[in-house]
């Protein structure tokens, strides 16, 4: 049904590129076929050039990318054609869901309307007929009441019911294949399994392919076909899961599979005779709500952390782990309870490591600020440990003057941590420290944050949806479920 | 900067026009080749020719002057205004957006009273109160124009402050005040600027426009809104002293707007 031959994408005017590690080429002449009704994953780190195949196929490319090669979907070759047949041929038989379900729907049309919108473009139903498709693709996508669904907004919808929208919208037409680029990273993991339970039921049921490109191995592994390993831009292997997972045969690959978290951690148990680092009695955390209410999101929380602990803390995504994260930062005035720190300047490393930096500023200024305002420093002093800091997270002293636009992801969560830990601060909470990060990276940071832990002797409440890094990081698990905390065996 | 990476024909065209004209009216302020207000009864309504470069007025008076002076009359009014509106503006904004509640509240309904009223009326109660001399205009326009800075530096503050950062700089111990201007007020900057090319357009066309309806800058000083409401009556005999303000005043506006184009891209 689809067929690549010698997909190149490459980025010819860009002068401005910022990493050095990334080459003009993004897509190295890479070739692979797809059959009716399979499911293919692709999977990489960011800059794999994964998700500029996807975008290839979709005719979605960047204006600033060049492509060459061929893409015979159906027996027509997608790169020959103009614009508006190529326009015609992707939205009836080709669609794509997105990774961020938050951005990829309009926030002021209602969900009815955004849906309905494909049917208007590609067929001629009238009103009453449109309708009753919507809400019966709706339907297949597993949501509920879709009447009422119908004339809400985007954001009166859950993540997860957002995703399903968008599975709806693109299923719509029926089309033969299905791009979905990282479509569950942004969910948690019991969220992301009902989709992907969805998705493969609609490709039984429709015999709709699918392209599945993810950063998670992982995921995938019950999930598809067939699985591409794409690495720098060329295609390192291709298998079916049971020989990726069990006979990879490049270095790669292998490594790609060592840095799942494993999921298995002795425990240390002699907490007794520990010093506590943070108690919290009778905590109840409020969320103001517009109107003057407030909404109760933690209900009587009561734990302590100890010296030396990495503790971690689980719940549903919107279950109040921030809120009870930001209540014991202080973050968050409406509470009421106990909270008593043992260590000076509790700090936290954020989950967004894009917004968690000041955009305007560079890491200098910004790992130097916690210094300045503590007046006891002179400002050579203040720069030698801000370089010392840089150093001891892996990055050189170069990094001062960038901006944190300057760096990756994994650069400025290292930034972070270095934030967190200028003040000499003995408590940290990780908040999601690494979710918004590729695995090979993912990896990196979680050694590092352990490292340092040992190193320093540190203290983390660890804030993670994903168990198999909880498992591998956190002596303790502390579970909060409707708003209480269960202090995990 | 960002802003000049790469070729922005916009911010380019109008930085040269602004450069040229701020460059005519320094100029202006220390040079001209006669003196603006002079009256000349033999000279009266001459086409543009080597002695007089724009031609001459009903007075006799040297247009080329007059348009220096009022140039800088203009200038100085605009930038004052924006300055002070901006000040004024980022303050308000900076706090009722940081901070909220009931305070917010408040200054944001009088900022709506504010601009419920249209500005050139308001201008005219503001006048009648203070009276008409240039510092007072100034005072005037720029109280009018301090909610249009405050309502977009509000905007960006509530933004802003949900971010991460501000949270990551609460817990190194910055207070509000440092919060405010030192970790959110630098990201406010390409709003703000937009802000303040398009403010001084709106104050140059205020200023002129209060001129030409003869509640601005008053006779003998030179200005180019009044000079196109003397030159009114004279349009068919002599059109070159409506086209010099006009064309001066064109070129101002053209200028910034270009500029506020160009950052936008």
């Amino acid at each position: 049904m689809l067929e690549v031959r010698n997909l190149t994408v490459s980025f010819p005017d860009e002068t401005e590129r910022i990493e050095a590690e990334s080459v003009n080429k993004a897509v190295k002449g890479i070739s692979f076929s797809m059959k009716r009704g399979e499911i293919l994953a692709v999977i990489g780190e960011s800059g794999s050039g994964k998700s500029m195949t996807a975008l290839s196929i979709a005719g979605l490319l960047p204006e600033t990318a060049a492509s060459s090669g061929q893409i015979i979907f159906d027996g027509s070759d997608l790169m020959s054609l103009t614009k508006k047949e190529r326009r015609i041929i992707q939205g009836r038989d080709i669609s794509m869901i997105f990774q961020e379900p938050m951005t990829s729907l309009n926030p002021v049309m209602k969900v009815g309307k955004q849906v309905e919108e494909v049917l208007l473009l590609h067929t001629d139903l009238d009103k009453a007929e449109r309708k009753r498709v919507v809400l019966q693709a709706l339907e297949d996508a597993g949501l509920e009441q879709p009447e009422k669904l119908f004339y809400s907004y985007p954001h009166q919808l859950s993540g997860g019911m957002r995703q399903r929208v968008m599975i709806a919208m693109a299923m719509i037409l029926q089309p033969q294949l299905m791009i979905a680029d990282e479509p569950t990273t942004a969910l948690d993991r019991r969220i992301q399994d009902q989709i992907l339970t969805l998705l493969k039921e609609i490709n039984e049921k429709k015999q709709m392919g699918i392209l599945f490109i993810s950063h998670n191995l992982e995921v995938v592994k019950d999930f598809c076909d067939r699985i591409l390993v794409m690495y720098e831009g060329e295609l390192v292997e291709e298998g079916t899961p049971e020989e990726i997972f069990h006979h990879p045969e490049k270095e790669y690959t292998k490594r790609l599979l060592a840095s799942i978290p494993e999921g298995k951690k002795e425990r240390s148990t002699d907490q007794i005779d520990r010093k506590k680092v943070l108690l919290v009695e009778h905590l109840n955390v409020y969320y103001p709500e517009k109107g003057g209410g407030r909404k109760q999101v933690i209900f009587d929380a009561n734990f302590a952390i100890y010296e030396r602990e990495i503790v971690g803390l689980v719940g549903d995504s919107g279950g109040g782990k921030s809120s009870l994260s930001k209540a014991i930062l202080g973050l968050n005035i409406c509470t009421d309870g106990l909270i008593q720190h043992y260590t000076e300047y509790p700090q936290m490393v954020f989950q967004d490591p894009y917004g968690s930096l000041n955009p305007v500023r560079s890491i200098g200024w910004i790992l130097e600020e916690p210094l300045r305002i503590q007046r006891k420093l002179t400002k050579k002093e203040r720069r030698e440990q801000v370089q010392d800091i840089l150093k001891r997270v892996g990055l050189d002293r170069t990094y001062m003057d960038r901006r944190p636009s300057e760096l990756s992801g994994g650069q400025r969560q290292r930034v972070g941590i270095a934030l967190a830990l200028i003040l000499k601060s003995r408590f940290i909470i990780a908040d999601e420290p690494v979710s918004a990060l590729d695995v090979t990276i993912q990896a990196q940071i979680l050694s590092l944050l352990k490292e340092l832990g040992r190193e320093y002797g540190l203290s983390y409440l660890f804030i993670s949806h994903d168990m198999a890094v909880i498992h591998e990081m956190c002596d303790r698990i502390l579970r909060l479920e409707d708003g209480r905390i269960y202090e995990e065996k | 900067m960002r802003y000049f990476g790469k070729k922005n024909t916009a911010l380019t065209a109008g930085i040269l026009i602004s450069a040229v004209l701020f460059a005519v009216m320094l100029i202006g302020v220390f040079y001209t080749p006669y003196e603006s207000s002079k009256m000349n009864g033999a000279e009266k309504f001459m086409a543009p020719c080597a002695r007089h470069l724009m031609g001459t007025d009903n007075f006799g008076r040297d247009i080329f002057s007059r348009v220096l002076e009022g140039l800088g009359t203009t200038f100085f009014v605009a930038v004052s205004v924006t300055l002070f509106g901006s000040l004024f503006g980022v303050l308000l904004g900076a706090i009722t957006g940081y901070f909220g509640g009931i305070l917010d509240e408040i200054l944001m309904r009088m900022n709506d009273a504010l601009v419920a009223f249209p500005s050139i009326l308001l201008a005219l109660v503001f006048i009648s109160i203070l009276g008409n001399k240039v510092y007072q205009i100034i005072l005037a326009l720029g109280i009018i124009f301090i909610p249009s800075f405050a309502r977009i530096v509000r905007g960006e503050f509530i933004r802003q402050k949900e971010l991460d950062y501000v949270k990551s700089a609460r817990l190194m111990g910055a207070g509000h005040f440092r919060i405010m201007f030192f970790h959110i007020l630098p990201n406010t900057l390409p709003a703000l600027l937009s802000a303040i090319t398009v403010g001084f357009n709106n104050a140059v066309l205020a200023e002129a426009g209060m001129s030409y309806l003869g509640i601005g800058v008053q006779p003998p000083d030179a200005s180019l809104g009044r000079m196109l409401a003397e030159a009114q009556g004279y349009l068919f005999s002599a059109p070159w002293y409506a086209l010099y303000p006009g064309v001066v005043i064109i070129l101002l506006i053209l200028g910034f707007s270009l500029i506020n184009e160009g950052l936008g891209a």
